[in-house]
């Protein structure tokens, strides 16, 4: 609250000074000038989101000039020498240049043509790769950066071999087979690549059809020309020149696109930069960055970028993925952006442009929204499965600061029945931020602390950020000193910046000899006081400098391979990220699961862990935004994501902060965390009230965990995320496609969140045709409606799904370790015509056997009165076997029109009770559902349970 | 096998101690039943205690949760809101969380919550509850003890508080006789004033008058001859002045308005040098303000753009600092340091009889700055401080000693009288028919009207501290009164933290001193004391702190402890805690604990 009355105070400060002085007497006045002037001072410059200290467009030289070229006032482009080789399409790429041109272009070299080359992969993959010819005479001897490790080493396997291209008679067409039904049409001259439907011509995806592609090549510098460009007192030396690469790309078919995270935004569909209409331009900006106190709705970058966008509409869905990880600005352009009179009515037009790099795109042609999450995840991989315990509730705070702190929190937790997996330890658990340390004032004992809650079946995670204290005695600097293992600044020193080790200097991950060696450093032999129970926390991987411009590392350091900061900026944190995961993988022997939290990410990153959104602040906005936020990323493959609960900056008032909770229970990854200088915030500190609410919403989300784990084996398979926008489940639901306020979880879930304080109804729009269970009371709502609701204390609005069967876990436990053979509960919510089906996954929940085969994955399906489990699982590839003891204790039957009263169970013609029951067991409440009564089969057992 | 065995054994224990029972219930329907609850169970059909809904006797403890409130499964883990008893023969009976039932964690000593479960509990009851008997009889012990003291020191406090409530009667009727013969003193000397006034007048003109006629004779001293002088002065004398003299007294008060100008000018330097010295006072509060701001323009730098100036370190603290506010912390509390000495001017101007003055804090932000190795020590060291250990200390304030005032014996009545006789005596003493007025008499009464003036001012200030006293809550038998005047003092590592119950709190570090609040009330029936509105806290509330009170023999602070910023907490024992309902209460529970002994000496029961 004080921040923000600062805060208001200060932005009216002019006003509000005299008016508060006003009454006072005029000796106090004067001391009160003295006091208030250098507060005014201090706040000013300590509140909020600080815009001068990041670039906009207009202070980036390479998105200034791109972004004032008009649509086709550059030379034409044209493709020459087409030729198939390995499979491949390969031609040339050259500006035309009319003689007039040459007389005037007078001094400047003529340009070197362009190597383009095409590739067609499996299940309707596109890839356009552009890049200089290194092989021409005048060739650059620097190769432009290319990213390695993001695409999956696999993917090359699923290359289809191109036999031949097709051309029209007057050569200035070609054409591709892609997949069934879709053909890549590329245009010689203007070029234009077209991914389009084979029979009626529609376009899907192009690009540059509106002639805005330029590729900067490489080249000597002029005498006299001036490569440095210097922001707020840094310099860039620059010393490579321009190199940036912008081209425009269009979605036909397309009402909206989404993607290209990491921004704050209400709103999950991208929201036009540039155009009619449009007041604030500022193109959407990939650019990893540590941001203080970011704004709740921003297209500024924050600490990841994925440059990878979707379309979707009535028509179809499709994607567009730049593998590039220098800077990147992205433009959403609105209609008659380019002043033409028949604006696009159903094409949305993006305009992209990158520092350097070359030009490497992934085209995917859907047609499902689905389809292209799936294709995407072909290219760079699905999450990592994660341990069971991760996917529980984690508590954190910088920072639980000694044994006696944790130990208090901990017997919180258990004093209020609360459940918890993970407790978490910020920078201060250290020795002087030197990361692998424990400060032995505060943690003299850490392996015991960790061995305590393991007795309770809970875990440990610890932050160990990239910045290295530059202290010779600290082991870990003075090995990478030694060898050589660290980022170097221009002039090939050790990188030496600012961070909360103080001078500071940072591993050169992208070395896969550094990540080796960094993967080391988390054995139980190297990490003092680490356990086997102990998981990592990466933050400030971005990488947060604070001295250094924008509050990170000067983009002409250099990187393994003479690769500048520039290249590659993007692609930092998921190095250390994964050279992180690498290193808890090793520390198990390849067996345990690894868990780790990054702040920044890239494409890929889901492979090496989850991801948060960062430092958010606890206000209602930034509630809102999270959601947004979350689809985002599990859209862009990132499925292991959440938001801090109850908002890191500041004090959440109790109703926010309950209501945050009841949110967050659905997050993919679900933890609490705070600033230090907020107030604590362990759930039971705000009366019996709110500790009863949040205890009731974290048992859901641990109610669900049944359900949650099979998700997220989902996602590990498919790259279907966990928590989903509506139209990832209801494409034709045109409603759907703007909705940013409500999600799925898998296809059984529907949850609304409150956004508002003391907000006294909701409205919730159901999507589809089926109707909607209140998770709360049972009650029925139809599909295609928005229903207005009443909201209450005690949870935000969820609906099952009419035709799903959701498994769950009734028994509330400390953590999930205690879980493992409690029964479950299987809620049946039927469709119209009675039937409904789910699925239910589980392996040990900890190692890599179900690699193996080593898992239990049932299918349920209800029709004809009739529950039928049978397994999945194609037993011929089992190695390893998973069995579970686990029965079923309570089966849940919603909108069954009869009330049967027995239910017969088969094998072994078993008769039990159905009888009316509660849909939950909390105390109070009614009965809404028939409960078909102990049916104790056992779930890895095929059974039938026929109602009568 | 083992498992099974003492499984066995423990369904036999409670066999044996249930079979008395008049129903006889299946032993496993049993599990986690309070025994006082056992009537409950007897039906075919028992209700659920919510009366939500009723469930045949089958349905108890079968895995199968039937009542919302868990009354049906007491001894399992499925139902959400159930609570499984533990017996714990040796120890103390509890009631553990369903949740906990078979969960692979030993909750219960006795272990018989874990009796399906993996878990390999060992029974620790009676070594535990050996523990937990010794540390109970030490506290009884405690209890005991400080009672005793608490009665004292309440009896004690009591006289007191009725000796003040008698003082304070008492010096209000000093007061208003005090105040009379303020008065009659005011009046005569009023009298007397004006009296000398008259006679000074009266003096003056004849000095005035002389003075004339000397320098008359001196100018006439030239002129003529003495004789004839003199005799025209004579006269001159009688009548005034006139003619030519006037003219040289004119001169003469020409003379005189000059030096009078003069030394007007002289005063007018002074007040000058004195508009100086305030204005340099002032300039005194701006250089603090100077002071406070100097690292301002750090900040500004950063927020106009330019963070060219600062060094590269700089850059990179300035920066931090934005997360972990250190940097600000030192302004603000600089700030807040100007701002508070401020206050205490104010405070001790205004309520000077309450007599502490702050020290300044310039030379911590001075150490705070020239510490220039690692900004994240300040951090640690706060957090090292938390576990320094407690020293406590019982000590009565230095600036809390009695007033001088105090050093009057209030109750007795001789000083007052003496006042009084004094006054009368002077009073009757002064003749005033006589002039000129005598002057020692004259000095008599005027320094009986300063006296007794300082004292009635001496007297209502105490009254007005007395009333102040009174005005609070000292518990409900008064056993917080011996608290008003004293501080408790308790040092971990750097910090001493200083608590003066009623008035205020601090956190001292050298010279320098944070203040935590001021008081502000008991919380919880007198078990807390609360002190609110210390010092502000960059990006937290405002410093506060609450002691929690235990009973102990000895007033004593320890684990002072700053769970979230800038809110702290403390414990105190003291003997006021020591209530006899509380020790009645142990001491029955020690009873109960000597009487359950584990399995095997079942027949005690």
């Amino acid at each position: 609250m004080r921040r923000s009355i600062v805060r208001s105070l200060l932005f009216s400060s002019s006003s509000a000074v005299p008016a508060t002085m006003a009454p006072l007497p005029p000796l106090l006045l004067r001391y009160l000038v003295v006091i208030l002037i250098p507060l005014f001072l201090f706040f000013s410059s300590a509140s909020a989101w600080k815009k001068d200290e990041f670039r906009n467009c207009n202070q980036t030289p390479f998105c200034k000039r791109a972004r004032t070229r008009t649509p086709h006032s550059l030379p034409r482009l044209i493709v020459s020498d087409l030729l198939i080789s390995d499979g491949h399409l390969t031609a040339h790429l050259q500006p035309s240049l009319s003689s007039e041109d040459d007389v005037s272009a007078g001094d400047t070299p003529h340009p070197r043509p362009l190597v383009l080359r095409l590739s067609v992969y499996q299940d309707g993959i596109l890839r356009l790769k552009i890049d200089e010819d290194y092989s021409a005479p005048s060739a650059p001897s620097k190769q432009r950066f290319e990213v390695p490790d993001v695409v999956l080493p696999d993917f090359e396997d699923r290359r289809l071999w191109l036999p031949r291209v097709s051309s029209t008679e007057d050569g200035s067409i070609s054409s591709l087979y892609l997949s069934d039904g879709f053909e890549v049409v590329l245009r010689h001259d203007p070029f234009e690549i077209q991914v389009r439907r084979k029979r009626s011509n529609d376009p899907i995806i192009s690009l540059n059809s509106h002639g805005l592609f330029e590729f900067e090549q490489l080249r000597e510098k002029k005498e006299g020309e001036d490569w440095e460009e210097r922001f707020r007192g840094h310099t860039d030396t620059r010393p490579r020149g321009p190199q940036s690469i912008s081209f425009d790309v269009s979605f036909h078919g397309a009402e909206f696109v989404y993607g290209i995270p990491e921004h704050a935004s209400t709103s999950l569909a991208l929201r036009a930069t540039r155009g009619p209409g449009v007041e604030h331009s500022e193109p959407y900006r990939l650019f990893n960055l540590d941001v203080f106190e970011y704004l709740h709705d921003s297209p500024f970058g924050l600490y990841g970028s994925i440059p990878f966008m979707l379309s979707h509409g009535l028509k179809g869905s499709s994607g567009f993925f730049w593998l590039n990880a220098a800077e990147m600005q992205i433009d959403v352009l609105a209609p008659g952006w380019d002043d033409s009179a028949a604006a696009g009515n159903d094409r949305i037009d993006t305009f992209w442009m990158s520092e350097t790099g070359i030009v490497d795109a992934f085209f995917f042609v859907g047609p499902g929204p689905k389809d292209v999450l799936q294709q995407y995840a072909s290219v760079t991989g699905t999450l990592a499965m994660p341990q069971e315990f991760a996917i529980a509730y984690h508590q954190c705070r910088w920072n639980y600061r000694d044994e006696e702190d944790v130990a208090t929190v901990d017997a919180g937790f258990d004093e209020h029945d609360i459940p918890y997996d993970v407790l978490w330890l910020d920078i201060e658990h250290t020795d002087g931020k030197r990361y692998f340390t424990w400060d032995r004032v505060l943690f003299p004992n850490p392996e015991e602390m960790q061995k305590k809650l393991t007795a309770k079946g809970r875990h440990m995670v610890t932050i160990v950020d990239p910045h290295i204290k530059r202290d010779d005695s600290y082991y870990v600097h003075k090995e990478a000193t030694d060898k050589g293992y660290y980022v170097k600044d221009a002039t090939g020193k050790d990188f030496d910046g600012w961070c909360w080790s103080g001078s500071s200097s940072y591993p050169d991950t992208l070395n896969p000899e550094v990540r080796e060696w960094w993967a080391e450093k988390f054995s139980l032999k190297n990490y003092g006081g680490s356990t086997p129970s102990l998981y990592i926390w990466n933050d400030m991987n971005e990488p947060s400098v604070f001295n250094g411009p924008e509050i990170s590392m000067p983009r002409d350091a250099l990187h393994f391979g003479g690769v500048e900061h520039r290249e590659l900026h993007n692609v930092y944190g998921l190095y250390f990220h994964m050279a992180t995961a690498d290193g808890l993988l090793k520390r198990g022997n390849g067996k345990d699961r690894p868990f780790v939290l990054s702040r920044a990410f890239f494409a890929g990153s889901q492979r090496h862990g989850a991801i948060w959104t960062g430092d958010n602040s606890a206000d209602w906005d930034q509630l809102r935004s999270s959601v947004p936020m979350i689809l985002t990323l599990g859209l862009t493959g990132i499925s292991f994501s959440g938001a801090d609960v109850g908002g890191f900056f500041g004090n959440p008032e109790p109703e926010l902060l309950v209501r945050w909770y009841q949110l967050a229970a659905y997050y993919p990854f679900f933890r609490a965390h705070a600033h230090h200088d907020t107030k604590r915030r362990e759930p039971w500190l705000f009366g019996e009230r709110r500790t009863a609410l949040i205890r009731e919403a974290i048992h859901i989300r641990y109610s669900l965990l049944p359900y949650y784990y099979s998700l997220f084996r989902e996602a590990s398979v498919s790259g279907i995320p966990i928590m989903r926008p509506l139209w990832l489940e209801f494409p034709e639901d045109k409603k759907s496609f703007d909705n940013s306020e409500a999600f799925m979880i898998g296809e059984g879930i529907l949850v609304q969140g409150i956004y508002e304080e003391g907000q006294k109804s909701v409205s919730v729009y159901l999507p589809g045709e089926q109707s909607w269970y209140n998770m709360r009371n049972g009650a029925a709502y139809s599909g295609g409606q928005t229903h207005k609701l009443e909201v209450f204390e005690d949870s935000i609005p969820s609906f099952q799904r009419a035709g799903s069967i959701v498994p769950r876990k009734y028994r509330f436990r400390r953590s999930t370790t205690q879980m493992a053979n409690d029964p479950y509960t299987l809620v049946i919510a039927l469709n119209s015509s009675l039937a409904a089906e789910g699925e239910l996954y589980i392996d040990d929940g900890k190692s890599y056997d179900f690699e193996q085969g080593a898992y239990i994955h049932r299918r349920f399906v209800f029709s004809n009165g009739k529950l039928t489990s049978s397994t999945i699982h194609s037993a011929s590839l089992r190695e390893k076997k998973f069995s579970s003891s686990c029965t079923v204790e309570r089966i849940i039957l919603l909108g069954l029109p009869s009330a049967p009263k027995k239910a017969v169970i088969e094998p072994g013609n078993h008769e039990t009770e159905i009888e009316p029951g509660p849909l939950t067991l909390r105390g109070g409440a009614s009965s809404v559902a028939l409960v078909i009564r102990k049916p104790n089969v056992r779930i890895a057992d095929d059974w039938t349970i026929k109602v009568l | 096998m083992e498992i099974r065995l003492r499984f066995a054994l423990l369904l036999t224990s409670f066999f044996v101690v249930w079979v008395y029972g008049a129903t006889p219930i299946p032993n496993k329907q049993l599990l986690g039943i309070d025994p006082q609850d056992l009537s409950f169970y007897k039906s075919n059909v028992i209700k659920c205690k919510d009366g939500s809904k009723k469930f045949a006797k089958e349905l108890l403890n079968d895995e199968f949760c039937d009542c919302p409130d868990g009354t049906d499964e007491p001894g399992t883990s499925a139902c959400p809101e159930g609570k499984f008893y533990c017996q714990n023969a040796g120890h103390t009976p509890i009631k553990i969380f369903s949740s906990r039932v078979n969960d692979g964690v030993c909750d219960c000593c006795d272990g018989s919550d874990e009796y399906n479960s993996n878990a390999n509990c060992t029974n620790t009851c009676w070594e535990a509850g050996k523990v937990a008997r010794e540390k109970l009889k030490k506290k009884i012990e405690t209890f005991k003890e400080g009672l005793i003291i608490r009665k004292d020191e309440v009896e004690k406090a009591n006289n007191a508080y009725a000796k003040d409530e008698a003082d304070l009667a008492k010096l209000k009727s000093d007061e208003k006789v005090l105040k009379e013969l303020v008065q009659k003193l005011r009046e005569q000397k009023e009298r007397i004033d004006k009296l000398e006034e008259e006679e000074r007048l009266k003096k003056e003109k004849e000095e005035k008058s002389l003075r004339e006629e000397e320098e008359k004779s001196k100018e006439q001293e030239i002129k003529a001859d003495e004789t004839q002088i003199f005799d025209t002065m004579e006269n001159h004398e009688q009548d005034g002045s006139t003619g030519n003299l006037d003219i040289a007294v004119e001169s003469g008060t020409d003379n005189m308005v000059e030096s009078k100008k003069a030394s007007t000018q002289t005063e007018e330097q002074h007040v000058g040098e004195g508009h100086d010295d305030t204005s340099e006072s002032s300039g005194g509060i701006s250089q603090d303000g100077e002071i406070s701001s100097y690292e301002v323009p750090k900040q500004d730098q950063d927020d106009s753009g330019s963070t060219e100036e600062l060094s590269r370190e700089e850059l990179g603290r300035l920066v931090a600092s934005r997360w972990t506010s250190e940097g600000a912390d030192q302004t603000t509390d600089k700030i807040g340091n100007v701002e508070e000495d401020l206050m205490d001017q104010d405070s001790s101007v205004a309520h000077e009889h309450e007599g502490y003055t702050s020290e300044t804090d310039d030379d911590r932000s001075k150490d705070d700055d020239d510490d220039d190795d690692n900004f994240e020590d300040d951090r640690d060291d706060e957090f090292e401080d938390d576990h320094s250990s407690s020293d406590a200390s019982y000590i009565a304030d230095e600036y809390e000693k009695p007033d001088p005032l105090d050093s009057i014996e209030v109750s007795s009545p001789t000083w007052l009288d003496k006042i009084q006789q004094t006054v009368q005596s002077v009073l009757q003493a002064f003749n005033f028919f006589k002039t000129p007025v005598n002057v020692s008499d004259a000095t008599h009464i005027r320094k009986e009207y300063d006296d007794t003036s300082s004292k009635l001012s001496k007297v209502q200030s105490r009254i007005s501290s007395l009333t102040e006293k009174l005005k609070r809550d000292f518990g409900k038998e008064k056993e917080f009164y011996f608290f008003y005047d004293q501080c408790f003092e308790s040092k971990q590592n750097k910090y001493v933290y200083k608590i003066c119950p009623f008035k205020q709190a601090s956190q001292d570090e050298g010279y320098s001193k944070t203040r935590l609040g001021s008081w502000d009330n008991f919380e919880e029936s007198y078990r807390v004391m609360v002190f609110t509105n210390g010092e502000k806290c960059w990006n937290g509330p405002d410093r506060s702190l609450k002691v929690r009170l235990r009973c102990g023999l000895k007033n004593e602070i320890s684990d002072v402890d700053e769970p979230s910023r800038c809110e702290y907490t403390a414990l105190m024992s003291t003997p006021a805690l020591c209530l006899e309902d509380k020790l009645k209460e142990l001491e029955k529970k020690l009873e109960q604990m000597n009487t359950r002994k584990p399995q095997g000496h079942h027949d005690e029961l």
